[in-house]
């Protein structure tokens, strides 16, 4: 842009490249080291002062230390500066003193119609003397160790500040610069943004290379089209949008991570350039269309233009993005009302679980709590999920959860995982499953359910699941070993997990025994995760063995045959007829060298009837038990009746048959009286 | 047989001291439940097997509470039970009042908890509950308790009366006075040393003995049990109780202290039952030792026939690789 000849020797345009300002220094046709003009990169044609520029554009050179004196006065510690008069006449608007190793600003006098006033590259502190330069309009002070803005107040013309490269550490003392058209200040030590909001006229303002951690309060910079942020710390982004004119936006090399901090931008309508490389937020895989979906305004992103395009691929991925958005805020809501159920599930066996406490302990302590309870978990209830959502069978090949949720239960089918919570749940076991759902399911899981419940359940549950071999029971209140007898009836369990938490029953060191013993048949390779040896079986054999030889061959056979049912009697036909031989060898299927396959028949009488049927089956009897006893009573008085009157007979009996044989002997003392009475009878029984 | 005594009972009395009523209305109750079973093969033949049942102690396995403790025969049978089902877990380690009852609920599914309370209770001297009890210690405890169910709750209601200084023996004269006079000493006497006085305690003893019918512990046996003592507990008078081996042998359900483990006969059905598992841990790439360690683990107290096993599993593995249709070979075997 600018012809080599009228660079600078020292290089400083390189160095300056990076603000929006370029500043160049353009040597006149002398020959001369420095030569000073100040061109503005772009936008020079809304550049206001038209004059400035045509000023700067003036040729002018100042050699180093030729025309300049500076006198130290004895008056004061500043040095003040002297011209010589054709300098004074030739550049009498102008005025350099770069490179002149001044720590402080010179007294300059008689030069008070000064329009442009250089101090770069020096080691100035403070910004001083200066005051009287009313007609000042552009004051570079770049690289400097200027530590504050001040002394700035009369310069009301100002319009181009260049404070690059000090140490400044805030942005202050600029009221009274409302004519401020370009305000320099990078590489300086800002950590906020204040004090400019009436620089109304400022179109250019950079804060590169400061140590800026958020953008806002950036109201009232109606003229601003740049704006540099470059190489800061910026994590959000304000107020852009309240900047009618912003074209260009520099935010590269900070520390931008997500869309929703710069969300101002998309407000915007004036930005066409924006830049966020070095940012976090470039680095993902959403950022190019995230920015061009958002900010459809936009015709050049990271110094690149933006085609068609790139602009059609944006909105389609972004709505891919909005669908996949849209799913998994649809799984954290499912998940989060699983939850919630579960929770609500476990309330509910808790309050149960108190309650029959409570009875069983005869304690007529006010339960203060549960009445409360229902109404709170009524409050709290999903009455917004009244439904069932989504599909329990689902056509889709990668369907992983069907989910169905109703208040006070949950059914949830997970892969190979049936998991119900409540005892409502168990209901669910009757719904058309579609063969592949049920085909799949290799594991059930029991929560927040009566073991009782379940118990009558399981042969529904070995119908339709018929590869469920993995059981899994928490909080199901298993506190008898009686209790592992039922699941004697299923087809076949390979792994059985007993969570301690609610199931008392695993606090017995030996119930893993027993579940071997009793379901020996079943070969089980797993309980509570642990591989089942076969010296756990041996043990468990040896412990439970004269139980289940007992309750075999010691049991009376009509005993056997109410205890096995009807429908087993077949299966157990030949037990019944071969009971004086030992039953645990004599087993048709049973091979010494396989596994027992089929229940082991000496422990089929060991069933587990649930404590509500034992106790109507004890309810039932008692009719018959009082029927009995009357019989028997009947039968008994009978009975004694009949020994009284045997005894009496006895003791009667001699006397009586002392009599029969007195009359019979009376009667026949009179041969000839017994002959007639005889004859008698005989004619009279004609 | 023709006792005069037994002549002497009216009828009723004397069916019902036999408890002979009880198995009556029982099987005619067991009939009409499964009537329908029972009649295909014939009421005589249920008869006869429930009788012989009873007579074999059998007859309460799996039985509903009300009818285990109905009679003491029952009772008796019931123990006998408890003892011969569980001796081998008994053999292993100590389990708690909680274990003992789901074992006791194995046999009995409505057993109350009350009463293997009370038992453990007798064992552990009324300290904490949650204690390890050896099986013996509870098994004749829990016999004593079971057993002696009512008397033992009368003893524990004039071990109360007696620790308050009432004495049920005395009879209270009708003026206030010399009542007051008489309860005072003692009450002060009865506070100041722990339990009762044995000669007094026993003397109500033997009153409760003569007066109830339930049935009670031979009072001479009792005698000897609080020979040793001058003032006992109540706790400790039911553990001197549980631990005399005279009412052990008066009872006859359970056998002595020392041969609580030795049941001969399960021992060889137990054999037989682990066989093919024993055979199986023969199968090669399990260790050798499997057969061995089990033994030497759990029952050490074994007696040396016992030791024998071990070589058994291998004698017929032999046979096993000889012959293909192994199981019925096997059977013949045993039997002879």
């Amino acid at each position: 842009m600018i012809p080599g000849k009228y660079r600078s020797v020292s290089g400083r345009a390189a160095n300056n490249v990076n603000c929006g300002l370029h500043l160049v220094i353009q040597t006149s046709s002398l020959p001369e080291k420095n030569k000073v003009e100040f061109k503005l990169n772009k936008d020079t044609s809304s550049f206001p002062g038209r004059l400035l520029q045509h000023d700067l554009e003036r040729n002018y050179s100042s050699r180093q230390g030729d025309h300049i004196n500076l006198v130290s006065s004895s008056l004061s510690s500043f040095p003040i500066l002297q011209r010589s008069s054709e300098e004074k006449i030739l550049y009498s608007d102008r005025l350099s003193l770069e490179r002149q190793k001044l720590t402080v600003c010179p007294i300059i006098n008689g030069e008070d119609h000064l329009r442009l006033l250089n101090f770069q590259h020096n080691f100035i502190t403070r910004i001083q003397n200066i005051s009287n330069l009313q007609k000042l309009i552009s004051l570079d002070l770049y690289d400097n160790q200027i530590e504050e803005i001040s002394g700035l107040s009369t310069l009301r013309c100002l319009r181009v500040l260049l404070l690059g490269k000090n140490r400044i550490k805030k942005i202050s003392n600029l009221e009274n610069l409302k004519s401020l058209d370009v305000l320099d200040l990078h590489g300086n030590q800002i950590t906020k943004i204040e004090n400019i909001n009436h620089l109304c006229e400022l179109r250019v303002l950079n804060l590169a290379r400061n140590f800026l951690s958020h953008v806002d309060n950036l109201n009232g910079l109606d003229s601003l089209t740049e704006l540099n942020l470059r190489h800061n710390q910026i994590t959000f982004v304000r107020d852009v949008d309240n900047l009618p004119c912003l074209q260009h936006l520099f935010l590269s090399f900070n520390n931008i991570s997500s869309f929703d901090s710069v969300s101002c931008l998309a407000d915007s309508s004036s930005l066409s350039d924006i830049t966020f490389d070095g940012n976090p937020i470039a680095q993902e895989s959403w950022y190019k269309h995230t920015v061009l979906q958002n900010m459809m305004q936009l015709r050049q992103l990271d110094m690149k233009r933006i085609t068609e395009e790139e602009r059609r691929m944006a909105s389609v991925l972004a709505k891919k993005e909005e669908e996949k958005k849209r799913e998994s805020h649809k799984q954290s809501l499912l998940k989060e009302k699983k939850r919630l159920t579960i929770n609500n599930v476990a309330r509910q066996w808790d309050l149960q679980q108190q309650r029959v406490a409570n009875i069983a302990t005869n304690e007529d302590r006010k339960d203060s709590d549960s009445p409360q309870d229902p109404c709170q978990i009524d409050g709290s209830t999903l009455s917004a999920f009244p439904e069932e959502t989504g599909p329990l069978d689902s056509g889709l090949n990668n369907a992983l959860q069907g989910l169905s949720v109703i208040d006070t239960y949950l059914v949830e089918v997970d892969g190979d995982t049936l998991s119900l919570y409540g005892s409502g749940a168990l209901e669910s076991l009757d719904r058309n499953w579609s063969v592949q759902t049920a085909g799949m399911i290799t594991t059930v899981s029991f929560t927040f359910i009566e073991f009782d419940e379940i118990v009558q359940v399981l042969p529904k549950l070995k119908i339709k699941f018929p590869n469920s071999l993995h059981l899994k029971f928490k909080e199901t209140n298993l506190v008898m070993l009686q209790q592992f007898n039922a699941l004697a009836q299923l087809r076949r369990i390979d792994q059985l997990t007993i969570d301690p938490q609610g199931n008392p029953v695993v606090n017995f060191t030996l119930w893993k025994y027993y579940v071997l013993f009793r379901l020996s048949h079943f070969s089980m390779q797993k309980i509570n995760g642990t591989e089942v040896t076969q010296n756990d079986m041996i043990m468990a054999e040896r412990l439970f063995g004269i139980l289940a030889h007992v309750a075999s061959s010691e049991l009376p056979q009509y005993r056997l045959i109410s205890i096995l049912g009807d429908a087993r009697k077949k299966q157990f036909q030949y037990l019944l007829e071969s009971k004086g031989k030992k039953p645990g060898i004599i087993n048709e299927e049973n091979n010494d060298s396989k596994r027992l396959v089929g229940e082991n028949t000496n422990r089929a009488t060991l069933n587990y009837t649930t404590r509500d049927f034992y106790n109507e089956k004890l309810e039932e009897i008692k009719e018959k038990k009082k029927f009995c006893k009357t019989y028997i009573e009947d039968l008994v008085k009978e009975a004694t009746e009949i020994n009284m009157k045997n005894e009496a007979l006895q003791k009667l009996w001699p006397q009586m048959f002392i009599e029969l044989v007195r009359d019979a002997v009376i009667e026949i003392r009179n041969k000839n009286s017994y002959m007639k009475l005889c004859l008698q009878q005989i004619t009279d029984q004609k | 047989m023709l006792s005069p005594e037994r002549l002497a009972l009216p009828d009723y009395e004397y069916l019902a001291q036999r408890h002979v009523l009880t198995y009556m209305e029982d099987a005619v109750c067991q009939l009409l439940e499964n009537r329908e079973d029972i009649s295909q093969y014939g009421i005589a033949r249920f008869f006869t097997e429930y009788f012989n049942s009873v007579c074999q102690g059998t007859h309460i396995l799996f039985r509903e509470f009300s009818f285990v403790q109905a009679t003491p025969h029952n009772r008796v049978s019931f123990l006998r039970a408890f003892w011969r089902c569980f001796r081998t877990v008994g053999n292993g380690d100590l389990l708690t009042m909680k274990e003992y009852h789901c074992l006791l609920q194995l046999l009995c599914p409505d057993f109350p908890l009350e009463l293997t309370q009370k038992a453990a209770r007798i064992v552990l001297m009324d300290d904490a509950m949650d204690c390890l009890m050896s099986f013996s210690d509870f098994l004749f405890a829990f016999q004593i308790q079971f057993y002696y169910s009512e008397f033992l709750d009368s003893v524990a209601a004039i071990y109360e009366d007696l620790l308050s200084g009432k004495n049920p023996n005395t009879v209270i004269v009708p003026t206030s006075s010399s009542g007051q006079h008489r309860q005072r000493p003692a009450l002060g006497e009865a506070g100041m040393l722990e339990g009762v006085e044995a000669s007094l305690f026993y003397q109500c003893l033997e009153n409760l003995c003569d007066r109830h019918k339930y049935s009670c512990p031979p009072p001479a046996l009792v005698k000897e049990a609080l020979s040793n003592v001058q003032r006992l507990t109540f706790y400790g008078f039911l553990m001197a109780l549980s631990k005399h081996h005279g009412i052990n042998q008066a009872l006859g359900a359970l056998p002595d202290k020392g041969d609580l483990m030795h049941d001969p006969a399960m021992d060889e059905e137990l054999e037989r039952l682990l066989l093919p598992f024993l055979r199986l841990a023969q199968v090669p790439g399990l260790v050798n030792s499997v057969t061995a360690s089990p033994e030497a683990s759990c029952l050490p107290s074994r007696t040396p026939p016992r030791v024998g096993s071990p070589w058994r599993p291998l004698h017929h593995s032999r046979k096993v690789d000889g012959e293909s249709d192994a199981s019925t070979e096997e059977t013949d075997e045993s039997e002879t």
